[in-house]
């Protein structure tokens, strides 16, 4: 069974919730944890719950670094923080996997810092499932966006790993066989998008290896015509947070027509079935996390402000990846 | 070498267990379970992994610290199954100086339905009753489990031996857990009349049902809530009544019996230390030799690395971990059972709600 290193110390409501999901990942599955942070907040919150000691384990860690913590300030100050604490132990092997719902900046740097990366691979990338329609039975309700802000500007050459190592994600962790890997950009024709975007589009579609399908546009992000969807993470960023906020909008819009009319109430009641399941669709617990691929380790940064579930949920996924060998595959593939 | 307080000691030894779900794997909470268990074998019941050794190294023990021993088994199952439970002991070689067993028929005769299921009033007068069958200097250690009352029947008993339940107090605390006025009143008889010592020792709690051990707080640090027979062992090797390789056949039967790993030995044994029942030193004393014995990794990091993190305390102030300072089981405040008795109700009624 994998180990897998979770930093008790990150997220909105850390420790609790990491504490809770530990509990609930000793109790329902046989991936051994490694839960790094302040003991001394860490120990009384695990009694409170129901756990298995035998899959457990406590690694102290005196500090924390705060979400809105500027990261490299943190990451330098900081060096006994729990998500540096815990890259150490995955990067010593102690632990397969690092898990963390802490600052997004610090868990890139951390990984920066502790793992090395892939050969070949420049930078790393923060990836992302979302929803999307499918356009054929069996095809996987999510795709992966990527990078969606490990990275902020990137160069022709980082797209095209991006696009390698999402389609090696894709493949393990959504069994597509083949993904096929689209470039987000302005439109479809490849001479869109500037000089980078072109030179990218050029070099991906001739890279054996990965099913390059081309551009897409905005309003294709949805529409499940790409598996993988490549982006700087400036852009990659804004789409995911503008996705998230359409959701929620939507949440608030159904709800504010129900207190309006009965005529609405009525509607959403008869809806309710769909709408509890666009609500599990859109519903970013249940996703498991972002991988933060390029290292020689795999990382997932779940949401900062994720529950209890939402956290073992990334747990599972980091543990997935490590029993399906996510990183020798984006090797292989970026070796290739 | 068994170390600890119990080697000064020549005082009889009384180690009384429960059962269903603390020696044996009882499915009783099943509709499926209700209904075979009486049909059952003697080589069908499956002991709790570790129980077997554990019992026959205490015993063992004893005997060689010059200490009588008598261990006693105290059941709630009706007497119509007793021979296949006696074969069953008799089958793991337990040597035991009573059984008893609940006279569920008796109750159905006289209409006492209510007492089926009732456990506090039962045991209660049963420990109090078999009490004075032992010298007043006997130190008892109990066992029980996580799934009825034995943590509240337990506590009590071991407060009315100590004179700390008065009387007046007794009859108002077992009719707020709902036992029959009957044998309330029998309770409160054999309270008057059982000769006071402190004479319970520890109550190792078995937590097959994985309850919060937070909840077992406020039973003071007599009550210890363990996830599994090594970590007894560990706690029982501490208090001095079990040697190294009593701890040593706990921990391969779990190895064997249990699919465990060396690792979550490793565990285990870090999550009693952390949770204030073990001492670091005995912790590292009880890895020391199960790693000799090659049944453990000790988790005792490499000489640099442990260099470096002496250093980094000394100039940083900060601990690598903190240390667990453990708490005396006779320095603890008085219970109070009726506080007691409402929260653990409201839990009991929860967990069967919610299973």
């Amino acid at each position: 069974m994998p180990t897998i290193a979770l930093d008790a110390m990150g997220g909105d409501f850390a420790p609790f919730e990491a504490v809770k999901a530990a509990a609930q990942i000793s109790r329902e599955t046989e991936i051994e944890l490694v839960l790094v942070g302040d003991q001394k907040q860490i120990q009384p919150l695990l009694e409170r719950q129901e756990y298995r000691p035998e899959t457990l384990q406590i690694h102290h860690a005196p500090e924390a670094i705060g979400m809105a913590e500027e990261p490299h300030a943190a990451i330098r100050n900081k060096s006994r923080a729990s998500v540096c604490v815990a890259a150490e132990l995955v990067a010593k092997g102690e632990a397969d996997a690092l898990v963390t719902a802490g600052n997004t900046g610090a868990a890139v740097l951390a990984c920066a810092r502790f793992f090395r990366t892939l050969p070949g691979i420049r930078r790393a990338a923060l990836a992302s499932v979302y929803p999307r329609q499918t356009e054929y039975p069996g095809q996987d309700r999510f795709a992966l966006l990527l990078d969606v802000g490990a990275t902020v500007r990137c160069g022709a050459t980082e797209l095209v790993q991006f696009a390698l190592m999402g389609s090696a994600y894709a493949k393990r962790i959504s069994k597509v066989p083949s993904p096929r890997v689209a470039l987000l950009n302005m439109g479809s024709e490849e001479n869109k998008g500037g000089d980078t975007l072109v030179e990218a589009f050029l070099r991906l579609q001739h890279l054996p290896g990965i099913n390059f399908t081309g551009n897409v546009e905005g309003h294709e992000l949805v529409k499940g015509k790409a598996d993988v969807i490549v982006c700087e993470g400036f852009v990659g960023n804004i789409v995911l947070k503008l996705l998230e906020g359409l959701a929620e909008l939507l949440a608030e819009m159904a709800g504010g027509a129900a207190r309006e009319s009965w005529r609405y109430k009525l509607g959403l009641r008869v809806m309710e079935s769909g709408i509890a399941r666009l609500r599990e669709l859109t519903d970013y617990t249940k996703y498991g996390g972002a991988p933060i691929l390029g290292f020689e380790h795999l990382a997932i940064k779940a949401h900062g402000r994720s529950s209890a579930g939402a956290i073992a949920n990334a747990v599972k996924v980091a543990a997935k990846g490590v029993r399906d060998d996510v990183v020798r595959e984006i090797r292989a593939l970026v070796e290739q | 070498m068994a170390r600890g307080k119990a080697l000064l000691s020549h005082h009889p030894l009384v180690l009384r267990w429960d059962l269903d779900k603390t020696y044996l794997k009882s499915d009783f909470h099943t509709l499926r379970g209700l209904v075979t268990i009486p049909f059952e074998k003697p080589e069908d019941k499956v002991a709790v992994p570790g129980v077997v050794p554990l019992i026959r190294h205490l015993r063992r023990v004893a005997q060689e610290q010059k200490r009588p021993v008598r261990v006693y088994f105290i059941s709630a199952s009706p007497p119509q199954i007793a021979r296949a439970i006696k074969e069953k002991l008799a089958l793991d070689g337990i040597e035991y100086d009573g059984i008893t067993f609940k006279n569920q028929l008796q109750n159905i005769m006289r209409g006492r339905f209510r007492n089926l299921r009732e456990q506090v009033g039962y045991k209660l007068t049963q420990l109090l009753r078999q009490r004075p069958q032992e010298p007043v200097e006997a130190q008892e250690i109990l066992f029980g489990d996580d799934w009825e009352s034995d943590p509240v029947i337990y506590s009590l008993y071991a407060d009315i031996l100590g004179g700390r339940v008065r009387s007046e107090e007794l009859p108002e605390i077992l009719s707020a857990i709902g036992v029959d006025p009957e044998l309330i009143e029998t309770a409160v008889e054999l309270a008057a009349a059982v000769p006071k010592a402190d004479a319970v020792e520890r109550i190792y709690i078995n937590l097959e049902r994985r309850t919060p051990p937070a909840l077992f707080q406020p039973f003071g640090a007599r009550m210890v809530p363990t996830f599994n027979y090594f970590q007894t062992a560990c706690c029982l090797y501490q208090d001095g009544h079990l040697d190294l390789a009593g701890v040593e056949a706990v921990a391969k039967a779990l190895l064997e019996e249990a699919a465990y790993q060396p690792r979550r030995l490793c565990n285990s044994l870090a999550d009693i230390e952390r949770r204030g029942h073990l001492h670091q030193a005995v912790r590292a004393e009880i890895e020391r030799c199960l790693a000799r014995a090659g049944l453990l990794v000790a988790s005792r990091r490499p000489l640099p690395e442990r260099l470096i993190g002496w250093l980094r305390e000394r100039v940083t102030g900060k601990r690598q971990a903190p240390r667990v300072v453990l708490p005396h089981p006779l320095h603890e405040p008085v219970i109070d059972y009726r506080a007691l008795v409402v929260a653990w109700k409201r839990r009991h009624e929860e967990t069967e709600a919610s299973a």
